[in-house]
């Protein structure tokens, strides 16, 4: 009696047209909606949903500046009194003006009338702008212009380095008119006009990040290009047929359309940072392609009738197939754990891809094996009786001498050297750190454009590393306007003094106070006596009319929100380093408890601004590691137990993979490399997808056994020889298509998750040919001598071919009496 | 006698040649003798320049409403701002039919000192405008019939509320882009002219200024008493001093004098700059140019709801239902289109401004800011009316209706926020609008650097 897989096989093949026609129309409906299909990074989506702070962050995205850019103008020999540097940031700041997208009302620099002094006359107070409607040029203009910044405290502060070498443009953009590349390359573009000999320009914040995100992302498009020209040319130079290269091309195609049809069709937007996965599933798509493909030469050199051998194919591949794709699918659609929408969105996009290769890998594969023309080589593909190529024959003795570590007295050895290495990994594993802290953004390299700016920025001024403590109003219409109330001013003041003067304090603070107090001071008649503010409604609310009078509470939206309801307390840290986050929080929280939490209008949340949200993040990758590989291996485990009917078949496949992890773990934290949320990535990749290789050859060891006569080192060297030569393929194929990132991408995030993808691949390659074979030695489970198992790739051609012809004459005759 | 010899596109046609030429208004005729004499518009404009329903081939028609359905028939007839708002954001404007009587158009005081002095207006070299005697303007408008850009700026900045004396109660909302309220203010906008009197006289002899302006603020309570003064020189190349007052601080404050683009208080839209589409003096603009002459639909006439409490009517549209003042528009068979460049502020972040004025009384019905980018920025949209309506009317001195301003539509459109002004009856501290002095002595009221400081202190 034929398995329900067998059947399934022979109805396929027997209706070829019916199932050419379900897939072209699926295809087709899928096809529609790539239309929908949007690339496209959000970068508050990289950012775990559930945490305090990054729900703080979404609550009040204002605050922290995500929609400015920042220019630096560094005069190299000097400071920039003089008339060649203020003509420089005269000119950037008209410049930016007529950047894309760019808000009129909020730039600041020292060109600007924004940024001004105030001086008492006998008619009042004289507010002026610093620099008046052309750049001063004689000495004496340079002199007066210095004088005036000396009068200007937070210009001094904020906007012209303690050196003087140094100064800022700030320009903020409008976040609905917003087209991140076009402005960053109108931007860039005059960043890169203004360099010259005396003058270092650098340009950071949120939108530059972005800019130079979008940039490198249009290179992905080329490594896309590169990388599958490689895994389409190791193809045709593997297989030199037509069928075998036609097909796995064809099958991941459809695969793929299939895949971000769906994404489309839901309307989701890809995140092409992570865009390295999909690539891996189309090596691993092609990998299985050809291990299919290879099996279906054997059959076809056996039965010689194309259709009669895709349908044997299919029927024996199935279950391999499946069990191998199933872990996969396991392992992408468990990122979806870690609360990150990104992610989220992304493991629904590829976990359905990869569930896609199980119609496409193995009922269109075969659909199209049975079409396509026989290839004329199969008798030299297949190999045996000595017709293998001199390389396979070394690549074979190399892997029988890799068996050899595996059985016998080496295995002793083997297992001690494995034990103590595996003890070493462990150890060093958990010993890894959290985090992955460098001075700008991690997307990009150390040595980027950015990241220098990065660095000079915070060299210079109080830098771009803050948290925001906000101060929420309760009553986001209160018509007192929160942020003006005495209350929450003196909040604010408290906050500071309290981190001001605690430990691990910041380099600088700001608060809506601060301007408040210089207004009051002002109004007061310019004597610093009259910079603190009493303590009453009145009192307040008067400083801020002051300082608002005749301009734009826009021009204060670092520090309030636009009906002044909400507010924050800035605090600026030298770097993003843990010990200074973990420093900067704890401060914090000790401020904000002593301050309290909830006041009458108003309720203190900690917190937002870079070292906040750098923290969430962490926090994420720390609560979800283990906890991602736990929830994989015990699906695995069922999975796998299931089908090998045995629990120690399941342990026996996760030990190695499991000891994969920690090796690549370890080795990361020996040279000194964080957990990051690329390892949440790969950790449940390397896991999912590097047990494939443990299943091939377990599935192979079992046949082998009974092939080899129950002989375990002899079953153990077949398998290797055999199904050791397709892992080693499948690895080749995936480092082909993972490995070019790492050289090729400028955006470390990608290179990164590249780099780790080989390597956990690797490790995973070289513990299943070496741990998986010696503790299937060690044990001698009960379950590799049953030949019922449902993995099995083994089968009787002529045994088949036989009760097939007798199973469809049944099936004739019952039709034709059900008629 | 209706004219029917021309075809649907004559009068566009001509307009813009008129435009290309230097021609002043009138297609048939010229305008402003008709206006003189009272006579009928239809001698002076073809019937498609004086009805929607010719012009729209019968598609619009008075008594209808604009809305998103129908608006792309009257694209070209509103200014880009105004189509989006009800294109896109809701806002319906009812249509009416143009006025038969043109004076309406105008304060009775001024459309005579129009007439009276029509002719006599020049350029002098410093390119400020002068009477015959080389003295200051005499008052109404300088060009009534505005062939170049100069004198279309000069009939809109020498007296912006055409009377001598304006004294506003006004409400304003300022609105999010969600479409819900940010702020709201009351006050109070008084302009006395020094010169360019439609009286004939100099205000106090201060034959240096052009007018004297003050706007304080009355409501809400945080924010009442604090005021600015603005002294207009005569000379249009002289920039305004400006100060604001502080009733907390007891405090003068002295603003940079090229600060014209900045809101007044926190949520405010419009800049100086932009009030009555000629907000600064005329020379510190330049690169003025008539770019065109176009029909237009503009709020003109019948818009005063001084049937509604304090004048105040509903509004509507936006997402909250709130954004638009409920109004109505009329074709206006002429407009001159106006462009001018910011030449005089180094640092101004305004690009251009185009100004679509009625040839009829040489009044803008539609502003628009660009950037320096060339995008479009903000809308200053102005209703006007003679203040009547029925049994009900305002009256000026000389006892006929009043005509003024009704409402505003500061629209930035790139921020999405909104700011709708309303002409009150009155407004919190008990000011109320009047057009005349009413025999006080307003100057020292409300007009001077004490005078706010005592506002303040009330």
């Amino acid at each position: 009696m034929f398995s329900l897989r067998q059947r399934i096989a022979i109805w396929i093949i027997g209706h070829q047209k019916i199932s050419w026609a379900v897939f072209v129309a699926i295809t087709a409906f899928f096809a529609v909606g790539l239309r929908n299909v949007e690339l496209k990074t959000i970068f508050s989506d990289l950012l775990p949903k559930d945490d305090p702070f990054v729900q703080v962050f979404k609550d009040h995205p204002n605050f922290g500046n995500p929609l400015t850019m920042t220019i630096m103008v560094k005069r190299k020999d000097g400071d920039i009194y003089n008339a060649e540097t203020l003509q420089k940031v005269w000119q950037l700041t008209r410049d930016i003006d007529l950047a894309p997208g760019v808000d009129h009302d909020q730039i600041l620099s020292i060109a600007t009338e924004k940024a001004r002094y105030a001086e008492a006359t006998p008619f009042g107070i004289d507010m002026r702008p610093l620099m008046e409607n052309r750049v001063p040029q004689t000495p004496e203009e340079l002199a007066d212009f210095r004088g005036r910044v000396d009068k200007s405290p937070n210009s001094r502060t904020f906007l012209i380095s303690g050196d003087n070498a140094a100064t800022l443009i700030n320009a903020t953009f409008i976040e609905q008119r917003l087209d991140y590349g076009v402005a960053f390359d109108y931007v860039q573009g005059l960043v890169e006009k203004a360099r010259d000999a005396d003058h270092d320009v650098y340009l950071a914040g949120q939108p530059a990040l972005t800019g130079w995100v979008y940039r490198y992302q249009s290179q992905m498009y080329i490594i896309f290009a590169v990388t599958l020209s490689a895994l389409i040319l190791s193809l045709v130079l593997y297989m030199r047929n037509v069928v075998g290269v036609v097909t796995p091309i064809v099958t991941s195609a459809v695969a793929a359309v299939w895949g971000f049809g769906l994404t489309g069709w839901l309307k989701s937007p890809i995140e092409p940072l992570l865009m390295i996965v999909p690539l891996l599933l189309v090596a691993r798509s092609f990998s299985h392609c050809v291990q299919f493909t290879e099996r279906y030469y054997e059959i076809y050199a056996h039965v010689k009738d194309r259709s009669k051998a895709a349908e044997i194919t299919m029927g024996v591949m199935m279950a391999p197939s499946v069990l191998g794709i199933f872990t996969d699918i396991v392992g992408v659609f468990l990122i979806a754990i870690a609360p990150i929408p990104a992610m989220e969105r992304f493991a629904l996009f590829c976990g359905f891809w990869c569930i896609w290769l199980i119609p496409t890998g193995v009922v269109l594969i075969s659909l199209l094996l049975a079409a396509l023309p026989a290839p004329k080589n199969v008798d030299r593909l297949v190999g045996g009786d000595g017709r293998e190529s001199p390389f396979q024959k070394k690549f074979q003795s190399l892997l029988r001498s890799i068996s050899h570590l595996s059985y016998g007295k080496p295995a002793r050895m083997t297992t001690v050297v494995f034990a103590v290495v595996g003890s070493i990994a462990v150890y060093q594993a958990l010993q890894i750190k959290i985090g992955n802290p460098v001075e700008g953004s991690n997307l990009l390299w150390p040595d980027s454009e950015f990241n220098e700016a990065i660095r000079q920025i915070n060299s210079h001024f109080p830098g771009v590393n803050t948290l925001e403590i906000v101060l929420e109003a309760k009553n986001p219409r209160d018509p007192a306007r929160v942020a003006r109330q005495a209350d929450t001013v003196m909040t604010m003041f408290k906050l500071q003094s309290e981190l001001e003067n605690g430990e691990a304090p910041p380099r600088a603070t700001l608060s809506f106070g601060d301007y408040l107090m210089e207004g009051n001071r002002l109004f007061a008649g310019g004597n610093p006596k009259w910079l603190p503010l009493d303590p009453t409604n009145p009192a307040v609310n008067a400083a801020a009319i002051a300082v608002t009078l005749g301009s734009s509470t826009k021009a204060f939206s670092h520090v309030i929100d636009f009906n002044m309801q909400n507010s924050t307390v800035s605090l600026w840290y030298k770097d993003n380093k843990q010990e200074t986050v973990d420093g900067a929080l704890a401060a914090a929280r000790a401020a904000v408890d002593r301050v309290g939490i909830d006041h009458d209008a108003f309720r203190v949340r900690l917190g937002t601004g870079t070292i906040a949200l750098q923290q969430a993040t962490n926090l994420v990758v720390e609560r979800y590691h283990w906890a991602i590989i736990g929830l994989l291996n015990l699906v695995i485990l069922i999975g796998c137990s299931l089908a090998y009917r045995s629990l120690v078949a399941g342990l026996i496949l996760l030990i190695p993979v499991n000891l994969s992890n920690f090796v690549l773990n370890a080795s990361m934290h020996m040279i000194g490399i964080g957990l990051d949320i690329n390892s949440l990535m790969v950790a449940a990749i390397g896991v999912g997808v590097g047990i494939d290789y443990g299943i091939y050859l377990l599935s192979r060891i079992c046949e082998e056994f009974h092939a080899q006569d129950n002989d375990w080192g002899a079953a153990i060297t077949a398998s290797l020889t055999t199904t050791g030569k397709a892992i080693m393929f499948t690895a080749s194929i995936m480092l082909i298509g993972i490995l070019p990132w790492y050289f090729l991408s400028e955006l470390k995030f990608m290179a990164d998750m590249g780099l780790l993808l080989v390597l956990i691949m690797l490790i995973n390659m070289v513990l299943a040919l070496v741990v998986l074979p010696l503790l299937v030695w060690l044990i001698k489970p009960a379950f590799v001598r049953r030949n019922d198992l449902l993995v099995g790739e083994g089968v009787d051609l002529s045994a088949y071919t036989a009760q097939r012809e007798s199973y469809i004459a049944n099936r004739h005759a019952e039709l034709a009496v059900a008629k | 006698m209706h004219i029917r010899k021309f075809d649907v596109d004559y009068g566009r046609r001509t307009l813009m040649k008129n435009a290309a030429l230097g021609v002043g208004a009138g297609v048939l005729a010229p305008l402003w003798p008709a206006i003189a004499n009272g006579a009928d518009l239809g001698k002076v404009y073809p019937d498609e320049l004086l009805s929607i329903e010719v012009l729209t081939k019968g598609k619009i028609k008075p008594g209808d409403t604009l809305t998103a359905a129908n608006v792309d028939v009257v694209k070209d007839l509103l200014d880009p701002i105004t189509y989006r708002q009800v294109k896109e954001m809701g806002r319906k404007i009812g249509i009416i039919a143009p006025p038969k009587d043109t004076s309406v158009l105008f304060p009775s005081a001024f459309l005579e000192s129009s007439l009276k002095n029509k002719g006599k207006a020049k350029f002098g070299p410093d390119g400020n405008i002068y009477a015959p005697d080389g003295g200051a303007w005499l008052g109404g408008l300088p060009f009534p019939d505005a062939k170049t850009g100069e004198e279309a700026i000069s009939n809109l900045t020498l007296s912006w509320g055409r009377s001598d004396y304006c004294q506003y109660a006004i409400r304003q909302w300022d609105m999010q882009p969600d479409g819900d309220q940010a702020y709201q203010y009351d006050f109070v906008w008084a302009e006395l002219q020094a010169q360019a009197r439609v009286d004939g006289t100099t205000f106090q002899n201060r034959k240096d200024l052009l007018r004297i302006q003050s706007v304080w603020f009355t409501g809400p309570s945080d924010t009442a008493g604090s005021s600015f003064l603005s002294t207009w020189y005569y000379d249009q190349k002289k920039y305004p001093d400006l100060y604001g007052y502080l009733p907390q601080f007891k405090r003068v404050r002295q603003f940079p004098t090229n600060q014209r683009f900045e809101p007044l208080l926190p949520g405010i839209t419009w800049f100086l700059s932009d009030a009555w589409a000629a907000g600064d003096p005329m020379l510190t603009w330049g690169n003025y140019k008539i770019i065109g002459r176009q029909p237009m639909l503009g709020s003109v006439s019948e818009g005063w709801a001084g049937d509604k409490k304090n004048w105040e009517p509903s509004v509507h549209g936006g997402p909250k239902g709130k954004t638009f003042w409920d109004t109505t528009m009329s074709l206006c068979p002429d407009c001159i289109v106006l462009e001018a460049e910011p030449t005089g502020y180094p640092r101004a972040p305004v690009g251009k401004k185009r100004v679509w004025i009625d040839a009829r009384n040489q009044q803008f019905i539609a502003y628009i800011t660009y950037d320096r980018r060339g995008e479009i920025w903000k809308s200053f949209e102005a209703g006007w009316s003679q203040y009547s309506k029925g049994n009900v009317a305002m009256k000026d001195e000389s006892g006929k209706p009043a005509w003024s301003w009704t409402y505003i539509h500061s629209h930035d459109i790139q921020s999405n926020r909104m700011t709708r002004i309303m002409h009150t009856e009155n407004t919190t501290g008990g000011y109320k609008s009047q057009f005349s002095t009413q025999g006080v002595d307003v100057y020292n009221k409300y007009l001077t650097n004490q005078a706010i400081q005592r506002l303040g202190q009330s």
